[in-house]
């Protein structure tokens, strides 16, 4: 009994990692340019945002007027906001080892420039573009996006 | 003031409303509340891109294809061209704020083993000067197979690859808390082959530095 309590013991400490991995917290993207002000919702939290932040699952980025921002997602998505513009990061897996793939964004409002990246050449129809009102399906290339209010 | 009176002055006010109520519509409907515009990617690759709405759908395929959408209920739009100055004044800003394209290293290992192959090492150190650079966010190096063995050797084995270049570039100098590693076995091959063809470029360890 005592043997086996030992292995399950083992086993968590092996799994429990790798589990925290694939969570809510595991970084999917950087903000890599800045310009002005802009935000980012997570977790009801409002975190004023900074070249270099880490980007994760289900946040939100707001740009202010002036605010431009540039994000990159662990896949080579490209992603940029003009002034006023609010993007969710809707749904995100990029895991080629176990052919596990998903991209939702969503774009609110303002003015945005695509570049698809990995998860689109790998599996396109894993990649949505959400709007208010449109869905944008996107085989493999960069697309420019207007939300008016 | 009787009752009757009361209620069509209720209708007329009502009247007023719906009136300029449809006015608003009729503006709105002169705006575009949405416009998608497809326009070639960094490397001048353009591809294809369907737009859908409740309504309908329509399909982007050539460089500087545009559809709008005015309202919820309406169809997108027939595809017009979308001009330069009307890409300039919208998206000007965002584009002025894009992040420049990553610089990709592509390292090659030998047949079945964690050692990169000699014209690989040599390249350490640009990769390493590179992301020491000031305004680098990330170093994010993957380790990938070609499609001889199993599925869990490749995963151990592009684990070690991409382990082996971190080692690497910390022993240059890159700042451990820049750098990510991942491993994708056979799962994202530079190129495409059918399962337990040897492919030489596929053997490799890619380093993109943003």
């Amino acid at each position: 009994m005592k043997k086996h309590f030992s292995v399950l013991a083992l086993v968590w400490v092996v799994i429990a990692p790798a589990v925290q991995a694939q969570s809510a917290t595991a970084t999917i993207g950087h903000l890599q340019n800045l310009s002005g002000s802009a935000t980012v919702d997570r977790a009801g939290a409002a975190l004023p945002a900074a070249a270099g932040m880490v980007l994760l699952q289900g946040d939100k980025l707001r740009t202010g007027r002036p605010g431009a921002a540039g994000v990159v997602l662990t896949d080579d998505t490209t992603i940029a906001l003009g002034s006023g513009s609010e993007l969710v990061l809707d749904n995100y897996a990029f895991a080629p080892q176990e052919g596990k793939f998903s991209l939702a964004l969503k774009l609110m409002k303002g003015t945005f420039s695509y570049v698809t990246g990995q998860i689109v050449k790998l599996s396109p129809e894993a990649a949505r573009v959400q709007t208010p009102t449109a869905t944008i399906a996107v085989r493999g290339t960069k697309l420019l996006i207007e939300v008016q209010e | 003031m009787s009752a009757n009176d009361r209620l069509s002055s209720v209708r007329r006010s009502g009247g007023v409303w719906l009136g300029v109520g449809a006015l608003l519509l009729l503006l709105g409907g002169c705006a575009a509340h949405q416009s998608v515009v497809l326009v070639p990617d960094p490397a001048g690759h353009v591809g294809i891109a369907e737009v859908r709405t409740a309504a309908g759908r329509q399909t982007l395929q050539k460089a500087g294809d545009m559809t709008q959408i005015r309202n919820a209920s309406a169809a997108p739009s027939a595809i017009t061209t979308a001009q330069a100055d009307f890409i300039t004044a919208t998206f000007g800003e965002v584009l002025a704020i894009e992040p420049a394209p990553a610089r990709v290293t592509t390292l090659l290992f030998e047949s079945g083993a964690a050692e990169l192959r000699a014209d690989a090492l040599a390249l350490l150190d640009d990769i390493a000067a590179a992301s020491k650079r000031p305004g680098v966010v990330r170093v994010s190096i993957s380790g990938h197979s070609d499609a001889t063995g199993s599925v869990q050797l490749n995963d151990a084995l592009s684990r070690q690859r991409a382990d082996r270049v971190r080692t690497l570039l910390l022993e240059r100098g890159v700042p451990a808390r820049l750098i990510d590693v991942s491993s994708h076995g056979k799962g994202n091959p530079l190129i495409t082959t059918p399962d337990g063809v040897p492919e030489p470029r596929n053997r490799r360890v890619m380093v993109v530095v943003r």
